[in-house]
């Protein structure tokens, strides 16, 4: 009876057919990455259960305008496809025999490495890590999400800061309130990506919105999201936002990730700061940047090497030394993994990437048993036939 | 004549030989008191690189003018030679017709489209700057992929010429070496404005002004001493670009072209009699072309080995040398499959796969420095021997395939010479490379995903580059399981392994021309046109290989039968 079920879901046409869906996915999902972000198409084409694909990715512009677009599996519904696929081969067709052993550790490989992508895509988490030389940092920023920042100095002691992820700050029509805050704060325009124009710019009809805050005179304009997978490439959010007291309106602002000072807020004789900034996650421990260096080569502006001479300390962990960071050389420390990313403008400073996937050791263990397994599975099976020789 | 055929591979082997020592070992000739031989071979430090004044020169002359040397009415001028004209005697210089200018709109602008010529001088060229940099400058504010054919000839053009004063002026290369002042190379103006007698920097301007003012003798002696000198000093470096010069001058690339070339001839000239029922003649010639194909191998494999030593890298490290050596490998194949098959075939197609190869690479190294230096990010050898290395094998197995494939439906189709057993050979090989290529695409990938996630910390991050090199693997994977399930036969299997060339061109160049990506180097336009062309007329081959059995001119007497290939998997 179950295998009757299983017969059809066993299929080696069905695995077929779902290797040509898988290719023409990737193929999409690659010139996808032309017109938009890099992030976005992963999430849209690689980890989604459909994707709505237009098929202007495949034709120029100049040569032709389509106004067309197909629903299409997605990553996740292929590779669960593709799972389901092997594991129902397996069980209709499973024979233990020496000279399947080959093709057997082949797929129990190629199962691992469809969970350890699916572990990455929903557990992994990556930020940076931006220190100026002589600096210490203790919080790791996610250039792909940003957050709007109300500190409250007044305590000498400890700020205390209300967060507002951007998620609510593009979402949210109605004036955003916390109990902690004594105003509310109505969003009147979000920008994904945004650049910002001077007074002496044509700022057309966003002149003069502005009448609070570090921002007087400037406006800001929503951009295009950053394509590709370069990381200089980010998304530079901006909003403009009106504080109110109750009913009141005290100022409206631009907050904007161009704006590096602290805007005040001023209400009932109490101030307040406010910043949009990259979202933050605070670490139990701190990484003080020592000196970064950044090597030509010879009379060229071609980088050679980038480092980063950094003290770590993580005090939970008994943890005080000096390391050195370089391309190709990450530190790994307490499951996150430190990387040599970018650099400030004048190599004033460094910029870290840190990882955490819990699935990084899965890649590795799984292609080492697909590799063996076909070497295995090759051996037996191509070496007598090519000596049969037809 | 039996005999005679007996030993024509023997022969063809003495030949071959004969021909490639003498191409190898063949030096430039200098005639003229200067020792312009020894001047060609001083290190010098250009592009982050210590090479010879040799590689300076004939890079230089070759992005100008396409050439690396000057043909004019009183014979060849070297490409060192016009080198030190350039820095010594602009008044010669500039009458020299290197800049080579194709585009007859540009000519028009310039009103030198009545000549009957397509390089012309400085001095030619210097009375229309202005028009050519006012053109330049408009061309400039056009994003690069929208300018018209006119615009990208005069920014090339107005280039060349800065490029042509950069080096009149000698601002690069730096030509001072770190001997006694410096631990660094400086330009002679940085290293004579530091101190006007600076020892380092004059001894490179007294052999210069020697030889602008005609004094042989001067300029030996300098140059003797300034040998010596860096002998002692840097005899690394000095010794390097000694080879360097040995390597420039032998162009073994060109050398194997040319052996690979010949073999093809040879080889269908067997294939051909193999039909006229000649089988004596036929493998006579067909060990001929083995012989050759042989010389050609180790030809090249002597030029990749001499571009590690020069670079101290592995041997795949930008689009042109994983030309050389996807066709390098491609021949290695070839040569297996031929001892396998022993029709010729393999042959045939190793003979095309290491000449097509060669000149794609030469297409693509055709302007400037072909060892440039590499990006921090890419600056491992351990990684770009195995990772590059190896998903490079497997770009060169899965065209293999596919070129076995593009064989079995040209020879099916238009010629009766695939017979039963041919065929089911054919397509054992066939069926044979994309396995090897599966493992070695998967393996490459693999190794790809290490290094990303040791140098950033994301194993997989699909990125084009990756995503072309999954598709690689996946398409070889569909081949396959397409196999094994019984869904193709043979015909089917060499049509789908045809898919693998486009799928593989489009990996190994396509997604660098997307513009995105790290793996976003050299796009160039005409590589697009020509890539299209590739993809296009492998379509047609696929549709060719479709075409109803009762046209095919091979007539198998019925299908291959399917057990001998391995059951149906999973």
């Amino acid at each position: 009876m179950i295998r009757k079920v299983l017969k059809p879901l066993a299929s080696l046409r069905l695995t077929v057919v779902l290797f040509a869906l898988s290719i023409f996915l990737v193929l999409a999902g690659t010139l996808a990455q032309v017109r938009q972000g890099i992030w976005t198409v992963v999430d849209q084409y690689f980890r989604s259960v459909f994707v709505t694909i237009d098929l202007q990715i495949f034709v120029p512009e100049k040569i032709a305008n389509i106004g067309f677009a197909i629903i299409f599996p997605g990553g996740l519904t292929l590779g669960i496809a593709l799972a389901i696929n092997l594991i129902a081969a397996h069980a209709v067709r499973f024979k233990l025999k020496a000279k399947r052993m080959g093709i057997i550790i082949t797929h129990l490989g190629v199962i691992l490495l469809l969970v350890g992508e699916f572990v990455t895509g929903f557990a992994a988490q990556e930020g940076n890590m931006t220190i100026r030389e002589g600096e210490t940092s203790q919080f790791v920023e996610d250039v792909r999400s940003s957050e709007l920042a109300v500190i409250d100095k007044s305590d000498p002691k400890d700020d205390l800061v209300v967060v507002i992820p951007d998620r609510i700050l593009s979402s949210r029509k109605e004036p955003i309130s916390h109990s902690l805050l004594p105003f509310t704060i109505k969003v009147t325009e979000w920008m994904h990506n945004s650049t910002i124009l001077g007074p002496n710019q044509d700022q057309g009809s966003r002149k003069g919105l502005v009448d609070s805050g570090a921002a007087i005179e400037y406006a800001a304009v929503p951009m295009p999201r950053a394509t590709g997978v370069d990381g200089a490439n980010v998304d530079a959010p901006s909003a403009y936002v009106t504080v109110y007291k109750g009913e009141q309106p005290i100022g409206t602002y631009i907050v904007s990730a161009y704006i590096d000072q602290l805007q005040a807020v001023v209400v009932d004789g109490r101030t307040y700061w406010m910043e949009l900034r990259f979202k933050r996650t605070y670490k139990p421990y701190s990484v003080h940047l020592i000196d970064f260096k950044h090597d030509k080569f010879t009379g060229t502006q071609m980088a050679r090497n980038y480092s980063s001479q950094i003290r770590l300390v993580d005090k939970g962990r008994n943890v005080d030394r000096e390391v050195l960071i370089y391309m190709n050389h990450p530190l790994r420390h307490a499951g996150e993994t430190f990387y040599q990313a970018s650099f400030l403008q004048g190599d004033t400073g460094t910029v870290l990437q840190v990882v955490q996937n819990p699935g990084w050791l899965i890649p590795y263990v799984s292609c080492s048993m697909v590799t063996l397994g076909m070497l295995l599975h090759f051996g037996i099976r191509l070496v007598p036939a090519l000596r049969r020789r037809a | 004549m039996k005999l005679v055929l007996r030993y024509l591979p023997w022969i063809s082997l003495v030949l071959a030989l004969v021909y490639v020592g003498e191409r190898l070992a063949r030096t430039e000739s200098f005639d003229g008191q200067y020792d312009l031989r020894a001047f060609s071979q001083l290190p010098v430090s250009a592009d982050g690189r210590t090479k010879p004044l040799d590689t300076v020169a004939r890079n230089n002359l070759m992005v100008l003018s396409g050439r690396q040397s000057i043909r004019t009415d009183d014979g060849r001028i070297s490409a060192i030679q016009w080198y030190i004209e350039l820095v010594t005697k602009p008044k010669d210089s500039v009458q020299r017709r290197v800049f080579r200018i194709d585009h007859p709109d540009v000519l028009a602008l310039l009103g030198l489209d009545d000549e009957k010529r397509t390089r012309f001088s400085f001095a030619e060229l210097r009375v229309a700057g202005e028009e050519i940099s006012r053109q330049a400058r408009m061309a400039d504010q056009i994003k690069p992929k929208a300018r018209d054919p006119f615009q990208r000839a005069v920014l090339v053009l107005y280039q060349r010429l800065s490029l042509f004063s950069n080096l009149s002026q000698i601002q690069k290369p730096y030509l001072v070496p770190p001997l006694t002042t410096s631990k660094e190379w400086r330009s002679i103006i940085t290293a004579l404005n530091e101190n006007p007698n600076d020892p380092d920097a004059q001894m490179m301007m007294q052999m210069l002004e020697a030889y602008n003012q005609d004094n042989a003798e001067s300029f030996n002696t300098n140059l003797a001493k300034y040998t010596e000198a860096i002998d002692q000093i840097i005899p690394y470096d000095a010794r390097k670009a000694r080879y360097e010069v040995l390597f420039n001058q032998a162009q073994p690339f060109y050398t194997a072209a040319v052996v690979y070339v010949v073999a093809f001839l040879i080889g269908c000239f067997g294939l051909l009699l193999s039909q006229l029922s000649k089988p004596t003649w036929s493998k006579s010639l067909l060990g001929s072309m083995t012989s050759l194909i042989l010389v050609a191998l180790v030809v090249q494999t002597i030029g990749i080995a001499a571009r590690i030593y020069l670079q101290g890298r592995p041997p795949v490290t930008n689009l042109y040398s994983s030309a050389v050596f996807i066709g390098w490998f491609g021949v290695i194949i070839g040569l297996v499959v031929d001892r396998q098959m022993k029709l010729g075939l393999g042959g045939i197609m190793a003979s095309v796969i290491g000449f097509g190869t060669l000149v794609i690479a030469h297409n693509l190294g055709g302007s400037g420095d072909t060892m440039g230096m590499m990006q921090a990010v890419l600056d491992s050898n351990f990684w770009l021997t195995t990772h590059v290395v190896v998903i490079t094998i497997g770009y060169s197995a899965t065209f293999f395939a596919g070129f076995m494939g593009v064989s079995y439906v040209l020879l099916g189709v238009f010629t009766p010479v695939l017979d039963r057993e041919r065929g089911k050979s054919l397509i054992k090989m066939v069926y044979g490379v994309i396995c090897f290529a599966t493992v070695t695409s998967f393996v490459g990938t693999v190794l790809g995903g290490i290094w990303a996630d040791q140098s950033w910390g994301r194993f997989w991050g699909w990125d084009a580059k990756e995503n072309g090199a999954a598709l690689i693997v996946l398409i070889n994977l569909l081949i396959l399981h397409a196999r094994w399930g019984g869904m193709v036969r043979d015909r089917g299997l060499v049509v789908l392994a045809i898919s693998g060339n486009i799928v593989t061109a489009w990996s190994w160049f396509g997604t660098n021309m997307l513009g995105v990506g790290l793996h976003s180097y050299g796009f160039t336009q005409s590589a697009m046109f020509w890539l299209s062309m590739f993809m296009l007329s492998q379509l047609v081959l696929m549709s060719i290989g479709m075409l109803p059995m009762s046209i095919w001119r091979s007539k198998f007497a019925k299908p291959a039968p399917l057990k001998n290939i391995p059951e149906q998997a999973g």
